[in-house]
């Protein structure tokens, strides 16, 4: 118990030291604007990315009922989920791409790079998956 | 028409909706929340150092590694944080009591603040900005934000944290056999471990040149720029066209000593290898060539270790005055660098004249130098 009230009184009072710098260094206007983009991003999360994933799984779970797909559901749902992940994160570059704010900002070509990526994802899951599939075509 | 009902916290038949898993993700994420905090409030230090606060000047690459792994947890917390987003999900429709509503808004500042941290993070290392407020005060604020209610957080959690804190057995979902979900909780955690490895691998590269080339998501490139070293601010950007025919340095101490360009090549030159680590994460090493800080203090009469005021040509910009405190300019590897990588320094760069000193961030290495003022 003591513990955990030391921990909560930490934690209280480093919070309060982050609301009061943030007090000082913003402006008004900034301090108004600033929940907004904190709810927005608990939107974005919650209502948008943690949905899709949950859709996704719940759609791969569905096609997994047929017959032998439980053994290869892994690479489908792995390849899925890292397409889906590294797709997230080159968002902003592909959208910042030519707009750096030197030529040394941003200096690849997502676009090219990000399909690259994609791409040996995919070939990679789809060799997993295929050599899980012809176990299952040996055994049976 | 009726509606269909909202989901409860009993839609979701994972099993993998658990506290266990919770927990080791968990625990991940707060050793990536705990560097990435360290390194920060690192690099926070260094560009404002309290009085009471005495930063050394080795090891040379101490920045680089700290700063290059403050980007570096931060990338990877995005995945991370995403899946523990997921495993605790069903609780977000769990029937609110009076009891956990303090718990809940606990969380609530938790999630909000370290997913907004994790993207204005993100984004700044693009160098793009599109929120109305100044990322680097909200970065710093947010960051001891998200540090208390996470300890609030564990503090409120302790018990289950305990619980499973080590392998429990893994409750199997009643409505399909495991053979049909296919997914157990180690290939969660194998898949998840693989998801921040693969963001990691393709994103370090901008830190450590050896993964440049495979660097597919990083937002820089280590050898690409003039004379092989990215710029972040450009001499066009800083205002500073070139330099006039009759410029001249000078350093005011004890003597004030005033020198042209040529008179600054025939003083002894020094080498150093010092990278360049910027707060954006990238870094890379370069090979300078200039006059010691602690020659030129010496030359005007003042101490080595000295405080020194560094004036740039820039205008405008946060940077066109730094302080060297004393520890940088004694060190005999901080110079006034007039050659990089063989070369004569390129405007970008920082021509005719700039700082270079070990474990600095970018920022303070202060470029286009007309000017240095011993203060003590």
């Amino acid at each position: 118990m003591k513990t955990r009230a030391a921990l909560a009184a930490f934690g209280v009072g480093f919070g309060l030291w982050g609301v009061w710098l943030m007090l000082q260094s913003l402006q008004p206007a900034q301090l108004i604007r600033l929940p907004l983009w904190l709810g927005g991003v608990v939107i974005a999360d919650d209502f948008i990315l943690v949905p899709t994933t949950v859709a996704v799984g719940w759609l791969v779970t569905r096609w997994s009922i047929g017959p032998d797909r439980h053994r290869t559901v892994g690479a489908v749902r792995t390849t899925l989920l890292y397409v889906g992940i590294t797709t997230l994160i080159a968002i902003p570059l592909l959208l910042r791409q030519g707009k750096g704010a030197n030529p040394t900002v941003l200096p690849r070509d997502y676009l090219r790079d990000w399909l690259l990526l994609e791409a040996t994802i995919i070939l990679a899951g789809l060799a997993v998956f295929l050599i899980q599939r012809s176990r299952i075509t040996q055994r049976s | 028409m009726k509606l269909p009902a909202p989901p409860t916290e009993k839609s979701f038949p994972s099993p993998l909706h658990h506290p266990r898993v919770a927990t080791v993700i968990g625990r991940w994420l707060a050793v990536a929340v705990l560097v990435c905090f360290l390194t920060g409030l690192f690099s926070h230090f260094q560009q404002h150092t309290p009085a009471w606060l005495h930063i050394p000047s080795r090891p040379a690459s101490l920045y680089r590694v700290t700063q290059g792994l403050h980007v570096f947890s931060g990338t990877i917390a995005v995945p991370l944080l995403l899946a523990k987003l997921w495993t605790v999900y069903p609780k977000l429709f769990a029937k609110p009591e009076l009891k956990g509503l303090l718990e809940k808004a606990s969380i609530l500042v938790l999630v909000s603040a370290m997913a907004l941290e994790l993207f204005i993070g993100y984004l700044n290392t693009l160098q793009w900005y599109p929120w109305p407020f100044p990322f680097k005060e909200t970065h710093y604020a947010l960051a001891w934000i998200i540090i208390g209610a996470l300890l609030v957080h564990i503090a409120v959690k302790l018990p289950l944290i305990r619980t499973h804190w080590r392998r429990t057995a893994e409750v199997v979902a009643e409505s399909l056999p495991p053979a049909i979900t296919g997914m157990t909780r180690r290939g969660l955690f194998r898949t998840v471990a693989g998801a921040a490895s693969l963001v990691g691998i393709s994103t370090i590269g901008q830190s450590v040149p050896a993964f440049g080339p495979i660097a597919v998501l990083a937002p820089r490139k280590p050898n690409v720029g003039p004379q092989g070293l990215p710029v972040n601010r450009t001499a066009e950007a800083a205002g500073v066209p070139g330099i006039p025919a009759d410029w001249r340095f000078t350093i005011s101490g004890p003597q004030q000593l005033s020198y042209t360009i040529d008179q600054l090549r025939a003083l002894p030159q020094s080498r150093s290898d010092l990278p360049i680590a910027c707060v954006e994460g990238w870094s890379q090493g370069a090979r300078w060539e200039g006059i010691r800080i602690r020659d030129l203090l010496h030359l005007c009469g003042a101490p080595a270790s000295s405080r020194v005021r560094v004036v740039s040509m820039e205008k405008g910009g946060f940077y066109a005055t730094t302080e060297l405190p004393p520890e940088f300019a004694a060190d005999p590897l901080t110079l006034l660098a007039l050659r990089l990588n063989g070369g004569e320094l390129a405007l970008d760069h920082g021509f005719p004249a700039r700082i270079i000193a070990p474990n600095r961030p970018g920022v303070l290495q202060t470029k286009w130098v007309h000017r240095l003022e011993v203060i003590s």
